[in-house]
């Protein structure tokens, strides 16, 4: 994704009252994070389950919280999604990274590349992929379903090789 | 000194303050005991009630947080050592009862007895405290209440045959009783 949409993307959630951004960085996106950074509002932990606590400790404190991460860290991070996030019922939103969405993407992203969607599905977390186009609608999206007490995942595809 | 022994004193320190206890027998004591509303009964996602405890640390600086973790859940997430340690919460105390063990797995050994977490929680910027006895417990407690954070309490314990029961509220209740005590 662009990077100026990608840095308008932290401003509208921030005006739509997310108000933490904790995780680990990915370079799928980085312009998003780069933003977190310049407006000093990012926690970047160890691990993303260690961002998933964190970011439940201040759901639970009423202050809603986006938990960033590549699929590498989505992959992580599912017994945590299934045994503290959907378990307590705590609605955050997390931003994920696609790796191996591209079928020639680097060896060690190909097979959770492939699996993600399936993956989510079977986790029972409600997903929307983030376009240049729709990302306005999608950030919508997502703050209905925090309203509504579901965590949810907003997915930007990684399009390109470096 | 047992766990439920250790826990039992310290429930007369925390207060209405929020505590989070670790997954297994830790989250049962801490229910059988001094079940409050205030509690986060952790019952899966082994490692993260210092992290979870973090996250209310961080949006309640009026608060002093508890958290009662075991030596395998914090071997389980010592990055969340370095990221409170990074963030320096004043209003953190975070307990470890060790063990030597996963006792709610059956005993299993952790490698506690090897190494010293204490200075692992020292070096990443935590005021640290040792205790093996009830009196020094009675003792630190008073004396951490008064101290800025992140408090770093590593607790001896002996194993033991006593078991308490599971934790009977649901999940969402859970949630919901700690965001209620939050508010207040």
């Amino acid at each position: 994704m662009k990077e100026d949409n990608q840095r308008k993307i932290f401003h509208y959630l921030k005006k739509k009252k997310i108000e933490n951004f904790i995780g680990v960085p990915d370079s799928t996106l980085k312009y998003f994070i780069d933003e977190c950074l310049k407006n000093n509002n990012i926690i970047i932990t160890t691990k993303e389950e260690e961002a998933i606590g964190v970011a439940t400790g201040m759901t639970l404190s009423k202050s809603n919280s986006l938990v960033f991460m590549q699929n590498a860290g989505f992959a992580n991070s599912i017994s945590t999604i299934t045994s503290l996030v959907k378990l307590y019922e705590i609605p955050l939103v997390f931003l994920i990274g696609w790796r191996g969405y591209l079928s020639d993407d680097a060896p060690e992203h190909l097979k959770i590349g492939q699996i993600q969607p399936d993956l989510l599905k079977l986790i029972g977390l409600k997903s929307q992929i983030l376009t240049e186009k729709n990302w306005k609608m999608k950030c919508d999206w997502a703050i209905e379903q925090i309203k509504q007490k579901k965590s949810c995942a907003l997915v930007i595809r990684r399009m390109f090789h470096d | 000194m047992i766990r439920k022994e250790a826990v039992s004193i310290i429930g007369n320190y925390v207060g209405n303050n929020p505590a989070i206890s670790a997954n297994g027998f830790m989250s049962r004591d801490l229910f059988e005991l001094n079940d409050k509303e205030s509690n986060f009964y952790m019952i899966g996602s082994m490692g993260l009630a210092s992290s979870i405890g973090l996250g209310i640390a961080l949006k309640n600086p009026k608060k002093q947080i508890f958290v009662f973790d075991g030596d395998g859940n914090i071997l389980m997430n010592l990055g969340s050592l370095v990221t409170i340690g990074s963030l320096k919460p004043k209003n953190l105390i975070h307990i470890v009862f060790d063990n030597n063990s996963h006792e709610s797995t059956g005993g299993q050994p952790t490698s506690t007895s090897q190494i010293n977490l204490e200075k692992i929680a020292k070096a990443t910027n935590y005021k640290i405290f040792v205790v093996k006895s009830k009196t020094k417990l009675h003792s630190i407690l008073k004396e951490i209440k008064k101290l800025d954070g992140p408090i770093f309490l590593l607790i001896k314990i002996s194993t033991s045959k006593e078991r308490s029961k599971r934790v009977s509220w649901e999940p969402k209740t859970i949630r919901d009783r700690v965001i209620k005590s939050l508010e207040k």
